[in-house]
């Protein structure tokens, strides 16, 4: 009787599994990959130092009050550069909300050709050179585009792997603006204990 | 009864728990080269070696021509030993393909099976013998909704040069 009661139960998550299965292969269908949001959503995310595409530096942790959308891209993928226009748009749109979009280009080639593509294709926003390193705190990113939505306090608070529509990335933004700013919440990520912690920036005192 | 219910069921949820775990970017795309078979070169002569690649399904990569500069291309290195040089590269053209991501923007790529035919030469004092040519193919892939960095794959099969 037991036996057959553990039975049920395994067969009723089975069926529950094959169910969830079958509606993210539909949404898969109808509308490109899910958001692996399961191992990030709610994960400080990682700091990181890396070079403009004018040689300066950029830390994430300058941004501390602000929304961020973090988008990896490359010269080379094509699904990036259809985000790129919508990217500009949302950074006009939304910058006086306190909206910033970080480029963080993937290429393994020279500044001035991503400086070139960058330009062509009208990017408002900051390009940042990336890192094998940056790849690898935040997940070993490779599949390109790859963006992440960080409120105002550093928290991940939903990763988009590949291409989605303007309609669920500007959803997306909006979910990182209504975000407020909490100095005290903010924690050290294990990236900037490894660089040592930033000095408070005039974007993030410009922020407070 | 109800051990075979019990076996029914793990299978089930086996499978159930697969087609979850499969999220996007999990599958790495891949592109494998079916082996050569004997390739054989009279001293002083040429002969076309053909070279099978296969590219994973729900993946393509760029054509050796792709529509754009921004494309990294295939290309085939071969290194040949000093017995031999590679005298011609022949690349398929692309098939001609819009995509989600660029409904308006034909891409030319290669999906599934693909062959690149290279010209090999023996010179007429090349010593007899059976040598390997090794290389790689550089591709960079992309699936539906997104593009993965740049890879390449050894390339090596052997070539056996015969006096005339």
């Amino acid at each position: 009787m037991k036996r057959n009661a553990l039975v049920f139960v395994v067969l009723v998550a089975a069926i529950l599994g094959m169910l969830a299965a079958g509606k993210y292969l539909d949404r898969t269908r109808k509308h490109g990959p899910l958001k692996m949001v399961g191992n990030v959503k709610g994960v400080q995310a990682p700091d990181f130092d890396l070079a403009t595409l004018d040689g300066r530096r950029v830390k994430l942790s300058d941004f501390r009050g602000k929304a961020v959308l973090l988008n990896f891209w490359a010269t080379w993928c094509p699904p990036c550069k259809i985000e790129m226009p919508w990217f500009e748009d949302m950074q006009k749109q939304y910058g006086k909300d306190g909206l910033v979009v970080l480029g963080v280009a993937m290429d393994d080639t020279e500044a001035p050709k991503i400086a070139e593509f960058a330009h062509e294709m009208g990017v408002n926003y900051q390009v940042l050179l990336g890192t094998d390193q940056v790849s690898d705190d935040y997940g070993n990113v490779q599949y390109l585009p790859t963006t992440f939505y960080v409120d105002r306090n550093g928290i991940i608070v939903d990763k988009a792997a590949g291409l989605f529509s303007r309609e669920e990335i500007e959803n997306d933004i909006k979910k990182i603006l209504v975000s407020s700013y909490n100095p005290g919440t903010a924690q050290t990520s294990r990236a900037s204990v490894v660089h040592s912690p930033a000095p408070a920036t005039h974007a993030a005192k410009a922020a407070q | 009864m109800t051990k075979r219910s019990g076996i029914l069921a793990t299978v089930v949820f086996s499978l159930a728990s697969l087609g979850l775990a499969q999220a996007p970017g999990d599958k790495q795309p891949s592109v494998t080269m079916a082996p050569v078979g004997n390739v054989q070169i009279r001293a002083g002569a040429g002969t076309s070696v053909e070279m099978d690649f296969r590219v994973g399904s729900e993946f393509h990569i760029n054509s050796h021509h792709p529509k754009a500069d921004y494309l990294i291309p295939t290309v085939l290195k071969l290194n040949p030993p000093e017995q031999l040089t590679v005298a011609d590269l022949k690349y398929p053209a692309g098939e001609e393909m819009a995509f989600a991501f660029s409904p308006n923007e034909k891409l030319s790529v290669y999906s599934g099976d693909f062959t690149i035919n290279a010209v090999l030469k023996a010179p007429a004092n090349a010593a007899a013998g059976s040598y390997p040519v090794k290389g790689e193919l550089r591709f960079q892939a992309c699936d539906h909704s997104a593009c993965y960095p740049p890879r390449s794959i050894p390339v090596q099969f052997q070539v056996t040069v015969v006096k005339k």
